[in-house]
């Protein structure tokens, strides 16, 4: 019980109970931050980026696209907008959406505000295929 | 007999009726389970981001956030939750007066609408009322991407000052078996007092200014996702037992019908067997 933390994955359609973990890394949007048990409680925002859960010895990643990590008490809260382990991404769909934003991009007349828009669905896009990536590895 | 043949027909349309609501009802539970399992997925986290906010409110200089000053209330919005089609009872109707009575509360002058679903967009702007924006025709496919188009433009309209309060009425699902009309305010941001407040003592990471900022938009798009999953699993509880009814109703009409039909032809024979017998009758006084 001391070296592990109860960890809990929720998002607006899922919510994953990951029981028991080790170990968690997530991205916050300062850069990778990692969990150990008896962290300190803190309220973290999270960014794009790759989810690791250590639970016994095995290693476990997901896509998530940001949210927050609630700390309090030896249990921590992802409260993310998605979550996506790795063996589940959708490459293929992904893929798809890189292009999209690609070729929106490449069309110049276009508000600062899309292009962001296009520019963090890009991120999303080859957040998510490196991550599906690890699951072949 | 004409009768007869004009019972017949009915009887035929009414068990064609009867099978289309039966179809209906059918359509109508599948969806149900669908959106009712949605929604409950959708609950913790909704739940969550709620509670999270409501400890940090208390703890915040209001002016931190737009979104979360308070203004003199002169101009109201209004977001009602209707559906695109009929076919589910009294669903519709009961939302429009209920909003039209909070609308009148401010003065109708004071007021402008957000429609979402076909229903309530019609009724209003038949009746002149200001309906500035209306969502339709996008039930089916209802998805999280929704709720942030409408949050978005909702509080782009609330920022930019247009409305000083929003207030969202929509039908909360109770259970199939009923719905429950909520009027909520979405905006300004407030916290219940009674509810018991956890000051947690927290870490904030990267300050806790960015945190809120960043969690006020989210909340109130978790919200309105909340609002959408609830009227469409009350919308098609109430399809779902309006098509129930009706279906009863057929099987009531049609029991009613067969009565009838077999009364007229049991009319029918007994007058046939009157005019062969007095025709028998006749012949044989006449050869007498």
């Amino acid at each position: 019980m001391a070296n592990t933390f109860h960890l809990e994955i929720i998002t607006p359609t899922r919510v994953f109970d990951e029981g028991q973990v080790s170990y968690l890394r997530a991205p916050s949007t300062n850069g990778l931050f990692g969990v150990l048990p008896g962290h300190v409680d803190a309220m973290i925002a999270l960014d794009v980026g790759e989810i690791k859960i250590e639970r016994s010895g095995v290693v476990k990643y997901m896509a998530t696209s940001g949210g927050y990590a609630e700390i309090k008490a030896n249990h921590v809260q992802l409260l993310v907008e998605t979550a996506e382990p790795a063996e589940a991404i959708d490459v293929q769909r992904a893929q798809t959406a890189y292009e999209r934003a690609k070729q929106h991009l490449a069309e110049k007349t276009r508000e600062l505000e899309a292009e962001q828009q296009d520019l963090d669905a890009m991120e999303r896009a080859l957040n998510r295929m490196r991550i599906a990536e690890r699951s072949k590895s | 007999m004409a009768n007869l043949k004009h019972i017949r027909t009915r009887i035929a349309s009414i068990k064609n009726i009867q099978q289309v609501t039966k179809a209906m009802k059918m359509v109508a539970a599948a969806k149900l389970r669908r959106s009712q399992a949605n929604m409950e997925q959708a609950r913790p986290y909704a739940r969550r981001i709620n509670g999270v906010l409501k400890n940090l409110l208390p703890n915040i200089d209001r002016s931190l956030h737009p979104l979360l000053a308070i203004r003199d209330f002169k101009k109201t919005g209004f977001v009602i939750f209707t559906s695109d089609k009929g076919q589910c009872g009294s669903f519709n109707t009961n939302v429009i007066k209920f909003a039209e009575k909070a609308i009148h509360e401010v003065g109708k002058e004071n007021a402008e609408l957000i429609c979402i679903g076909k229903k309530g967009r019609d009724y209003f702007t038949k009746r002149g009322y200001d309906v500035v924006e209306s969502h339709t025709e996008f039930w089916n496919e209802l998805n999280f991407g929704h709720a942030a188009e409408f949050t978005a433009s909702i509080t782009e309209r609330y920022l930019k000052g247009e409305y000083d309060q929003i207030v969202v009425i929509f039908n909360e699902f109770k259970n199939v078996a009923s719905q429950r009309l909520v009027k909520l305010n979405y905006l300004p941001l407030v916290v219940e007092e009674d509810e018991e407040i956890d000051t947690a003592d927290y870490l904030f990471e990267p300050s806790k200014e960015a945190v809120v900022q960043s969690l006020v938009p989210r909340h109130l798009t978790v919200q309105m996702w909340r609002f959408l999953l609830e009227s469409w699993a009350a919308n098609m509880a109430a399809q779902m037992t309006a098509m129930d009814n009706a279906t009863t109703n057929a099987g009531e009409l049609i029991g009613r019908l067969e009565l009838e039909y077999n009364k007229a032809r049991q009319a029918a024979i007994t007058n046939e067997i009157l005019e062969i017998v007095s025709g028998a009758e006749a012949l044989m006084e006449s050869s007498k």
